[in-house]
């Protein structure tokens, strides 16, 4: 099964592998984990490399609307988010299970994506050649 | 195929719920450090969906004291046996 929020058709093919797979499992300002990925994704696309991202676990939480700084102004990694447009970075990929055990409907996140369920997830890990889990 | 290495404890669902995700056929888990606890018979439920496919660092074992421990259904491999599944498998992925 496989749903998108509908922008850019681009999100949808799970069969056309990027360069470099990111998967992000940590939810934002909690720890680093999740800004060290994204940073690693937009360094990749500036070196001119094809990235993808693979949202799972609590790493969804990344993309919530209304996200903000932190009380004591830490940075977030929303941010971080807006940017991945201007980076090409268009392959979003995020798991159908770990939305549904959040109560996250797939049209009510920042940006568009494609939700994926696990045995989709697991082809999409095997089609790239490098994966790096965050 | 990939090698997928875990070090957190079955403590960490969320961790073994996203690889149960992820993994694919031809796959391999490799559980190392905190991942050993796994391996006893109170971590059958976390690595069920990996039945047969799932080895044990015993350097990570034997200094938790859990070698002797193991669930018989999970292979023990030493530091060797780590590189030969490395060697083995295309690529390697850390979840932690």
């Amino acid at each position: 099964m496989n749903s998108t929020s509908g922008i850019s058709p681009a999100t949808t093919a799970i069969d056309a592998p990027q360069d470099l797979l990111i998967v992000l499992r940590h939810a934002p300002h909690g720890s680093s984990w999740l800004r060290e990925g994204l940073d690693v994704a937009l360094v990749a696309a500036a070196f001119g490399k094809r990235v993808g991202l693979l949202f799972q676990g609590d790493g969804v939480f990344a993309l919530l609307q209304g996200q903000s700084s932190g009380p004591l102004a830490q940075k977030g990694t929303h941010p971080q988010l807006a940017m991945l447009e201007m980076y090409d970075i268009e392959h979003l990929w995020v798991s159908e299970a770990a939305l549904a055990a959040r109560g996250l409907p797939v049209d009510s996140l920042m940006l568009p994506v494609t939700s994926l369920e696990a045995s989709r997830i697991a082809r999409l890990m095997h089609s790239h050649p490098h994966t790096l889990i965050f | 195929m990939t090698l997928h290495l875990l070090n957190r404890s079955p403590q960490s669902e969320g961790v073994y719920r996203d690889l149960r995700e992820a993994f694919g056929d031809g796959d391999h888990l490799l559980l190392i450090e905190d991942g050993c606890y796994a391996a006893l018979s109170s971590g059958r439920d976390a690595v069920a969906a990996f039945a047969g496919r799932v080895s044990v660092l015993k350097e990570d074992l034997v200094s938790r004291g859990l070698e002797g421990r193991v669930d018989g259904a999970i292979e023990v491999v030493d530091m060797q046996g780590f590189v030969d599944l490395t060697e083995i498998h295309q690529r390697s992925v850390s979840w932690f």
